[in-house]
């Protein structure tokens, strides 16, 4: 049989080295369009061992629960309480202290207990429970129009994680996370299930909150919200000397809701220049904007990694940054999308060098004297030394009343820094005496420290900042005798 | 001498090759972030290797002349692998990198190993080769994956070394 010569051609077209070439060229193109970003391996782990986002501080754990229902809940901690067995709670991990377990512990893993069980559209509030994220809540209410009251600056968190860091965020209006709370269920050590509001005489709120997981498992939360408003964006530049004086202007007058600042770390304008971005509010409200979902983080991630280089490519990424944020002077944006920041553009993993946060927080009128001494404190350019600052925000932090373990006892700015460092004993130990000696900066000017952190202060500086400490203390051993709820962050400060 | 060459080198190479894939694989696991990706990585370079098994076949200078420097760039590839240290994000890229050009150089080797008189007998050493090395792997458990990597790398890079210098001294030998 003869074949034709037209079939013999298409026979042997995937023969031809140029098809063969351009299919490895299209295949390669369109592979490197989908390399994703890297995220890092973290977490709990049974067959291995658990760390937290950091994967700092690893420690074997007895098991993991996936908290599903309330008895099977209540069943494990009466039995861990007889048994003086120990558990630790753990909600996204993004704690970086050891807070979310503790060695040969039962940790409880929070995410799948996760319901919307209430949306309470005409008083503004919503019943979920604790395992749930922020982004779980905002899809919940964004279609009644509604808002939260207070969240940190990305909405990746769980409640619960984060009513027990008390957390704050870009909001200037609403003060503490915890004053946003109408009314709670708590699972408490002895495995009673007590609902609780903030008149309650046992002052279980007060103690949960910014409690770290040690006086109970927060079930679930009824919480205030707030309209989903529209905000104009306004930015502009400053010099670090003038901040103080413009947010008090800012907080006097009722225009603006939101607000944070970012401060150089440019070798050129090192905790010189500062830009800020206020939300102000334009009157409308908003029932249609769909939430964004996070775009451009491979192209912000470039930029960060520009910057991470030190010196003068920090230098180009400062000013990079600062006609990025010009660019959005002017826009609009819900109060929902304003509480959703980016954050995978942040992720970087790399043998032998890890990325922490620290939040320092002054108080307001100290601002100006703070950051002259910050720095002399600390050197420009970083380039050539092993412990690297990579960004440092500014946010406010009003004065708290709400919890006991408190880091604002009077109106507060809090800098959140990104650290970098590496992993060998010497690097850590220099890490350490670095921030150390920035704490003790921080506390000559009345200031203090966050805790969700990795703890490289001292015992007593940890007394310094939170004064209280001592009392919650003794409720933690009067609430928990058989001290159930154990995690690395609580062996080690107290 | 050149016998010798020709007759062990390309079996160091086939056999080699599958003997360090279990490391080699380890190592692809780890950079490749994603189960999606991890498998569009072994696709690279298979298309990669019918692109060189391609080029072998249409080549008109003949083959041997590339052949050392096709081991040295295995070599290269595989002592890079074992001594590689960036960050994460970065590997996914290289690991492509390596899977293109690690498929472009087997194609072409296969396509030129396979005209070789010695073909058909590598065909049953290789086999057992494979297998007893396998076996005696399976008692070595302490040694990191990026030694053995590094180690085969060096092999590949000494080998194409010495093909040249095979075909200097053959060369000149013809000459005289
Ligand atoms: C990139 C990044 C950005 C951040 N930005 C901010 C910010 O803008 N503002 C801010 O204030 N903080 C910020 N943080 C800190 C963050 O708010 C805390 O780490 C928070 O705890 C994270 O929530 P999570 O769900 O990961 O909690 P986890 O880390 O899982 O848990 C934190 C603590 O809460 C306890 N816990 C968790 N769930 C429960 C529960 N149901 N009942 C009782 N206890 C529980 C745990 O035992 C643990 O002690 C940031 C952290 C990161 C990594």
């Amino acid at each position: 049989m003869e074949t034709s010569p037209k079939r013999n051609k298409k026979h042997s077209i995937h023969k031809n080295p140029w098809f063969l070439g351009t299919v490895v060229c299209i295949f390669v193109v369109s592979v490197l369009v989908n390399i994703p970003i890297e995220k890092r391996k973290y977490g709990l782990s049974q067959s291995n061992l658990t760390t937290d986002y950091t994967g700092l501080l690893p420690e074997r754990i007895e098991r993991i629960v996936k908290v599903g229902g309330r008895t099977e809940l209540q069943k494990i901690v009466k039995e861990a309480n007889e048994k003086r067995q120990h558990i630790s709670i753990a909600g996204m991990q993004h704690s970086q202290g050891g807070h979310t377990y503790y060695k040969e512990s039962i940790v409880l893993d929070m995410k799948t207990f996760n319901k919307i069980l209430e949306i309470d559209k005409q008083h503004k509030r919503i019943k979920v429970e604790a395992g749930a994220t922020w982004e779980d809540v905002q899809e919940a209410i964004q279609p009644y129009g509604l808002a939260l009251k207070v969240t940190q600056s990305q909405s990746i968190f769980t409640i619960g994680g984060s009513l027990s860091v008390n957390a704050h965020g870009r909001d200037i209006r609403f003060g503490p996370m915890a004053g946003t709370v109408r009314e709670m269920t708590i699972l408490t050590p002895t495995g009673e299930i007590k609902t609780v509001t903030r008149n309650d005489s046992e002052e279980w709120m007060k103690f949960v909150f910014g409690g770290y997981g040690l006086f109970g498992v927060i079930l679930d939360v009824t919480l205030e919200l707030t309209e989903n408003d529209v905000y104009s964006i306004h930015t502009e530049e400053l010099k670090t000397n003038e901040y103080e004086a413009y947010f008090s202007n800012l907080l006097s007058n009722n225009k603006t809701s939101m607000h944070y600042a970012r401060v150089s770390v440019a070798p050129h304008s090192f905790l010189n220049e500062m830009y800020v971005i206020d939300y102000k509010n334009t009157g409308k409200k908003d029932h249609q904007t769909k939430l964004k979902k996070e775009h451009g983080a491979r192209i912000g991630k470039l930029a960060l990694d520009i910057g991470r280089q030190g010196g003068g490519l920090e230098d180009l990424f400062w000013k990079n940054q600062k006609l990025l944020i010009k660019s959005l002077d002017g826009d609009e944006i819900t109060r929902n999308n304003a509480m959703r920041g980016n954050s995978a553009f942040m992720e970087f993993t790399k043998p032998g060098r890890v990325e922490v946060l620290q939040e320092f927080f002054v108080p307001v009128e100290q601002f100006e004297e703070y950051i002259r001494e910050l720095k002399r404190f600390l050197s420009a350019n970083d380039k050539n030394d092993d412990f690297k600052i990579h960004n440092i925000t500014v946010r406010y932090a009003a004065k708290d009343d709400y919890t006991y373990l408190n880091y604002a006892k009077e109106d507060m700015f809090g800098l959140v820094i990104l650290i970098q460092h590496g992993l060998k004993e010497k690097e850590i130990q220099n890490a350490k005496a670095i921030i150390q000696g920035w704490t003790d900066l921080t506390l000559k000017h009345g200031g203090g420290y966050y805790l969700p952190y990795y703890p490289y202060q001292t015992k007593e500086q940890f007394r310094k900042t939170y004064p209280s400490w001592e009392m919650f203390h003794e409720e933690k051993l009067k609430r928990d005798p058989n001290g159930v709820f154990q995690n690395i962050f609580y062996d080690y400060y107290f | 001498m050149k016998i010798l060459s020709e007759l062990y080198v390309p079996l160091v190479v086939s056999v080699g090759q599958v003997v360090i894939f279990p490391y080699y694989i380890l190592w692809l696991k780890e950079a490749s972030l994603t189960f999606t990706l991890f498998t569009w990585l072994f696709a690279a370079f298979s298309f990669s290797a019918a692109l060189g098994y391609r080029m072998h076949q249409a080549g008109k200078k003949p083959a041997n002349s590339y052949i050392p420097f096709l081991y040295m760039g295995m070599g290269g590839v595989y002592l890079f692998v074992g001594n590689i240290s960036t960050s994460f994000e970065v590997l996914p890229f290289l690991a492509l990198l390596f899977q293109v050009i690690l498929g472009f150089l087997q194609g072409y080797h296969h396509a030129w190993h396979i005209e070789q008189n010695t073909f058909r007998l590598h065909a049953i050493n290789h086999y057992l080769l494979v297998g007893i090395i396998m076996v005696a792997l399976s008692f070595v458990k302490i040694i990191s994956p990026t030694i053995f990597i590094t180690i085969f790398g060096a092999t590949l890079f000494i080998c194409g070394l010495v093909f040249i210098f095979m075909k200097n001294n053959m060369d000149s030998a013809v000459s005289n």
